[in-house]
């Protein structure tokens, strides 16, 4: 028996980073809006507090805070000749769950993509003609440029208080900052952080090399902030404990702490957790959304009728929501047509560890999740790619985030897997060691897609995601380039030892890599290639507004939360300026 | 030049004790910005190496447990690292204190360090509160100190000061055992601003929040942990 609820005004799937963000708004703006989010309530205080949430056993490997994979999982393969399986384990992305969505668990790392990202197909065959890529590539243009989303990146910076330093403020080069990046309007709402040891060292190399070094912008704060919102933020303690974890000291920009007091005090809006959105509801024309069913934590299913449906889950539930509903014509790799799924990508993560004599001592423990020093020489255009083969690139950094016991201990090539001998190089090297991450790219390509698997379902019965993704052979080529001017910096560094490892394929899911998952829903201003419009709103059921990393039409050398909260002001600009005003379409078809 | 300089400190400092303590310590404790007559003169007395016998007795006690009344800190036990910072601190000036300054500036940095090593090195017996914290008192302190606070957005003072607040060396001062009356006038200071050398503001981030209720019953708390029994 389904009960039918009161119609509202708005209906927000998933209480995240990008939900908070956008009730908060819509509530204010007077309309009554609903939080649906499938996980449980959580604060700061008592859920996040230390010890219990420095139990690495249960947050790095037993992941407790991520989508509970025994009732929801996704399943896997490489190649659309293969047969999927179930990912039992998450390891190597992370979709958390609960109030605040992934952003708890985040390691605070806050960029911005480069204007060139956003024209990405025009500028590549501007830059270096029309048949320097493989055919198989599928990226394209955003549909937004740059200069759009400065003022939402600036106001979600200004949100979260980010720590920083600027390299570029208004076409005027900064010391100290990166030189590279496009213009911003103005500094960081917050200094950088305190650069570790690691970061020092890798500062005076790359320097010496001629690169650009740079603090790495934080949302873990350098020096207690006040946001626009009212929300007092605290310093980080370097605590090492960011990424999987919570933070317990008030100094990690979440939901939590930067948004979800005001949003929850606002009598236009009501937060509902344990409720899983099992589809957004159509009527009989396909084109107009009524609400959506969902079903409660203790298996009541409930019909919550709302005039506008927005859909803020973890990139990859976006598409499956998508596909649920039956929204938009799922894509088929065989044909290219069709578009929810499409542009599947991730991030082409390398690294590069070098090894000191047991004099020079690292302290790999005392960290933040965003406290190091990188460089942009080696990302996105910022080099000639003529010559290479392909396109796109990756910060190379010194930006270790952690030294937890359980899971950092760096070994150099040729050391035994297990026994003895490994456990005489972890002593030996564990605090001697560097890592450089190498944060590359992703494009976008015809045979990585998302659809509905098959065979398995969730623990309500509806068909889970599967995803078919292999590494492109641009992003194997880009990883093997950029890893060997990592190596450079490491010898600079004057390393011992210095080991690359750059990604090579086949893509595995049972190797940590990266939670930045990203496409699907991609953005555009054609139908025939994008799932919403600029404003992020569907083409096809004008009352659905789909947000999330879910709409980048291929991934760029940074981490995308920053561009996803730019992208979530942004539509929240076209929501209440345009679309709220006279509900329709914003882009004409 | 070390033995002479010591040898006079000694002597005057005898005579500080005599004359004027616990007008001193009241200057202290009220963190008067204006100094009394007693602080005056010590103001005007140089300060034993730590061979001699510290003048740090007369105040923190033979074995360093400090004078509740007076709101002078245990320190017998405390991390090195803590007291040196501390008074690194009172003698750079960003840790505001007359007498206390007065001292730090005399030594050495040298001298600091040993004298934090020979405190952190000491133990002293727990001295119960005088008046024993009621039971409600006990369960808000001992909800801010495990737990912390939502509403406040205040965190657990164990998740930097250590398990049951026994303090985190190198990072955080033990909370455990401290006299009611220190925690409160520290707290105090660091939520009126006249005590700001916390790395990040982290205190003042959190004793801005806190009323003098919350104050009460998280010193007293703190207070009541005996540390020699568990």
């Amino acid at each position: 028996m389904v009960q039918r609820l009161k119609e509202v005004d708005v209906v927000v799937i998933g209480v995240g980073m990008v939900g908070s963000i956008v009730a908060k708004e819509l509530a204010a703006a007077g309309y009554k809006v609903v939080g649906l989010e499938r996980g449980q309530t959580r604060f700061t205080v008592p859920e996040f507090q230390s010890p219990a949430i420095h139990d690495e056993l249960r947050f790095d490997i037993r992941k407790a805070l991520m989508q509970d994979n025994t009732r929801e999982p996704v399943t896997f393969r490489n190649q659309g000749s293969q047969v999927a399986l179930p990912v039992r384990r998450w390891e190597s992305f992370l979709p958390g769950t609960g109030l605040g969505g992934s952003m708890v668990h985040w390691n605070g790392q806050t960029y911005r993509f480069q204007a060139n990202d956003f024209q990405l197909a025009t500028r590549t065959r501007e830059r270096y003609g029309k048949g320097f890529l493989d055919p198989d590539v599928t990226i394209q243009d955003w549909g937004v440029t740059y200069d759009d989303l400065e003022p939402h990146y600036d106001r979600f910076e200004y949100l979260l208080g980010t720590s920083g330093k600027a390299g570029n403020i208004k076409g005027q080069i900064q010391a100290g900052g990166d030189p590279h990046e496009s213009p911003r309007s103005r500094e960081y709402p917050t200094p950088p952080q305190k650069e570790h040891f690691q970061g020092a060292m890798f500062r005076k190399a790359a320097s010496s090399l001629g690169y650009h070094p740079f603090p790495q912008p934080s949302s873990n704060l350098s020096q207690p902030y006040t946001n626009p919102e009212g929300m007092k933020l605290n310093a980080c303690v370097f605590c090492g404990f960011c990424e999987r974890y919570a933070c317990e000291h008030y100094a990690k920009s979440v939901p939590q702490t930067m948004i979800l007091p005001v949003l929850l005090a606002n009598p236009n809006f009501e937060l509902r957790t344990g409720c899983q959105v099992q589809r957004i509801n159509l009527d009989s024309t396909k084109k107009h959304a009524t609400g959506v069913t969902y079903i409660d934590a203790v298996g009541r299913e409930f019909e919550q009728p709302a005039s506008l449906v927005i859909t803020s889950t973890f990139a990859i539930n976006n598409i499956r929501m998508l596909l649920l509903s039956g929204i938009g014509k799922p894509y088929d790799p065989a044909t290219g047509q069709g578009v929810v799924g499409r542009n599947y990508a991730y991030q082409t993560m390398s690294t590069v560890a070098s090894f000191f004599d047991e004099d020079v001592i690292i302290n790999p423990f005392m960290a933040s999740g965003a406290s190091g020093t990188l460089i942009n020489d080696f990302a996105g255009d910022n080099f000639d790619h003529s010559g290479l083969g392909f396109i796109g690139g990756a910060f190379i950094g010194a930006v270790n985030t952690n030294g937890r016991p359980i899971q950092y201990h760096p070994v150099p090539p040729g050391t035994p897997n297990w026994g003895k001998g490994w456990k005489q190089a972890v002593v030996k090297h564990y605090n001697h060691t560097i890592m450089f991450s190498l944060h590359g790219s992703s494009v976008s390509q015809r045979r990585n897609y998302c659809d509905l698997d098959p065979t398995y379902k969730d623990a309500w019965g509806q068909p889970v995601l599967r995803i078919t993704f292999d590494f492109p052979p641009n992003d194997i080529k880009m990883a093997a380039h950029v890893t060997a001017k990592a190596v450079e910096i490491g010898k600079a560094m004057g390393a011992k030892q210095v080991a690359g490892n750059p990604r090579k394929g086949p893509y595995t899911v049972t190797q940590y890599q990266t939670t930045h998952n990203t496409g699907g829903t991609v953005m555009g201003d054609s139908p025939k290639t994008s799932v919403v419009n600029r404003y992020l709103q569907s083409w096809d059921v004008p009352n659905v507004f789909v947000i999330g990393a879910s709409n980048y039409p291929q991934n760029a050398s940074w981490n995308p939360t920053g561009t996803l909260g730019a992208l979530t002001y942004w539509a929240i600009d076209a929501l209440k300026n345009k679309y709220l005003k006279n509900p329709g379409r914003l882009v004409s078809a | 030049m070390n033995a002479p300089a010591g040898h006079f400190a000694r002597v005057a400092f005898g005579s500080l004790l005599i004359a004027g303590l616990p007008c001193a310590l009241a200057a202290s404790a009220a963190r008067a910005p204006a100094a009394t007559p007693a602080a005056k003169t010590a103001a005007a007395t140089p300060v034993a190496s730590p061979a001699a016998a510290p003048p740090c007795e007369a105040c923190h006690g033979a074995h360093g447990e400090g004078m509740a009344a007076a709101q002078v800190p245990r320190i017998a036990g405390q991390s090195a690292d803590y007291l040196k910072k501390q008074l690194d601190d009172y003698a750079a000036g960003t840790r505001d204190n007359p007498i206390m300054a007065n001292f730090a500036k005399a030594l050495s940095e040298q001298q600091r360090a040993e004298f934090a090593a020979r405190y952190a090195a000491m133990s002293a017996p727990y001295l119960a509160q005088a008046t024993p914290p009621m039971s409600v008192h006990l369960a808000r302190g001992h909800q801010l100190a495990f737990q912390g606070d939502e509403a406040k957005r205040v965190q657990a003072c164990n998740g930097c000061h250590g398990p049951d607040g026994v303090g985190v060396p190198h990072a955080a001062p033990y909370l455990a055992g401290q006299s009611a009356e220190f925690l409160s006038s520290a707290l105090k200071a660091f939520k009126d601003g006249t005590r700001k050398n916390d790395a990040g503001e982290l205190m003042r981030s959190v004793a801005e929040r806190l009323d003098d209720a919350d104050i009460a019953a998280v010193t007293g708390y703190f207070a009541s942990v005996d540390l020699s029994t568990h």
